[in-house]
């Protein structure tokens, strides 16, 4: 996959990493993220095309999850997973990141620099999509196994029905302990509590196939 | 740091508290920094977005069975473009419900005093059935209980009555708070 964007004329990314599948480990997952850093200096101008891919793999499920926490955007957080990544390889491939130990926290700087960044041009980005609205396929995961959605299903009707309805309330909208508490008369703490227990239910229930976190 | 490594695995309450937002800033900046260096810790938040996901989807697909809800939840989904067929129902009372194919949700609001509530139990059952949901989850400020019936087998049902009833309980006593009717017909 070819990707063009205003920081890189031409930066190649595995697609499937762009997701948050994780795709298999590689031959490289055991490297400690400096030695991915500087293979990928060391081999510029040429390509390490198998530590780019590595870092890839590695980070584009975390760079998606950091957008899904702060946009709540299925689209969007896969677009910043995108954006992120190409800045990383290029600052990567240009030997900017210096200290190869911390390849973790530039990545994290530089998703929290695009949020900040894509933010400020919202506005904008609205007006031109209003201007030239076109039709974005839907992001599959390609990576990522599917829940055994039916045995999920069995399992939380078993919930008691406190735990489903704070579940409910509480994932269906990402609404806080605060907020479910208000709605249903019950303090943060007791929610949190709750919701704990909830999970914790759904996890016996469904833990011999699937693991949960 | 390489895939293998988690130094202090984070317990899920807290990685709950963050994809719900509910952490300071400081806290909140401080869990990132081990996400994006834990492969393990940022795969159990994966899947904690991916339960949160299909919970969605079972309850938008009306696979939840009878669930508890609020108000205010209700609109939220009427506000989020669901369609959301509503009644109104005073204890003692009865009303003559349906679904329409372009439902998405038939939500019953049952009026009922629950001052001086401590627990209180649902009961709903038909002509050959009994249902008991413990404990309820509810609001006695609001004056109301709200119930969604699973979609999934209200669409199944033909003419029939189902009645739903509100008990207090308090060791070693049960009060009923309020009987409901349901005369339910196909759309038509």
């Amino acid at each position: 996959m070819i990707v063009m964007n205003a920081w890189s004329p031409a930066v190649s990314i595995p697609k499937a990493s762009l997701y948050a599948g994780l795709m298999p480990p590689s031959a490289l997952s055991e490297e400690e993220d400096s030695a991915l850093v500087k293979r990928i200096a060391a081999a510029a101008p040429e390509r390490d095309a198998a530590a780019e891919a590595e870092v890839c793999r590695r980070f584009a499920p975390r760079v998606r999850l950091y957008g899904l926490r702060h946009l709540r955007n299925e689209a969007a957080a896969a677009d910043l997973a995108q954006d992120v990544l190409i800045i990383t390889l290029q600052k990567l491939r240009s030997g900017v990141v210096r200290d190869a130990e911390r390849l973790a926290a530039f990545v994290l700087g530089t998703a929290r620099q695009c949020i900040v960044d894509s933010r400020r041009n919202t506005a904008r980005r609205e007006r031109i999509l209003d201007t030239f609205p076109i039709d974005l396929p839907a992001l599959v995961d390609e990576g990522s196994e599917p829940l055994d959605t039916e045995r999920l299903g069995e399992c939380l009707q078993s919930l008691p029905e406190r735990e489903r309805t704070v579940l409910l309330m509480t994932f269906y909208a990402d609404d806080s302990a605060q907020t479910v508490g208000a709605a249903l008369g019950l303090s943060a703490t007791n929610v949190r509590v709750v919701r704990h227990r909830g999970i914790q239910h759904l996890r016996d229930c469904m833990n011999h196939d699937r693991e949960l976190p | 740091m390489s895939e293998l490594q988690c130094v202090t695995s984070v317990p899920l309450p807290e990685l709950l508290a963050y994809w719900l937002g509910e952490m300071d800033e400081i806290a909140e900046a401080r869990l990132e920094q081990h996400l994006f260096g834990c492969a393990e810790c940022s795969g159990r938040i994966a899947n904690l977005v991916n339960l949160t996901q299909a919970i969605r989807q079972q309850f938008r697909e009306g696979r939840l069975g009878t669930t508890i809800l609020t108000a205010r939840f209700v609109q939220q989904l009427k506000d989020a473009g669901m369609r959301v067929r509503e009644y109104h129902i005073q204890p003692g009372g009865s009303v003559n419900c349906t679904i329409a194919p372009d439902d998405d949700l038939v939500v019953s609001h049952l009026d009922a005093p629950l001052q001086d509530v401590g627990r209180l139990d649902f009961i709903i059952e038909g002509a050959s059935w009994r249902h008991r949901l413990e404990d309820i989850a509810f609001d006695s400020a609001s004056g109301k209980v709200v119930f969604a019936p699973s979609v999934a087998e209200l669409r199944k049902l033909g003419v029939s009555t189902h009645r739903a009833r509100l008990v207090a309980v308090s060791p070693g006593e049960e009060r009923v708070i309020g009987d409901y009717t349901f005369k339910h017909s196909p759309y038509r």
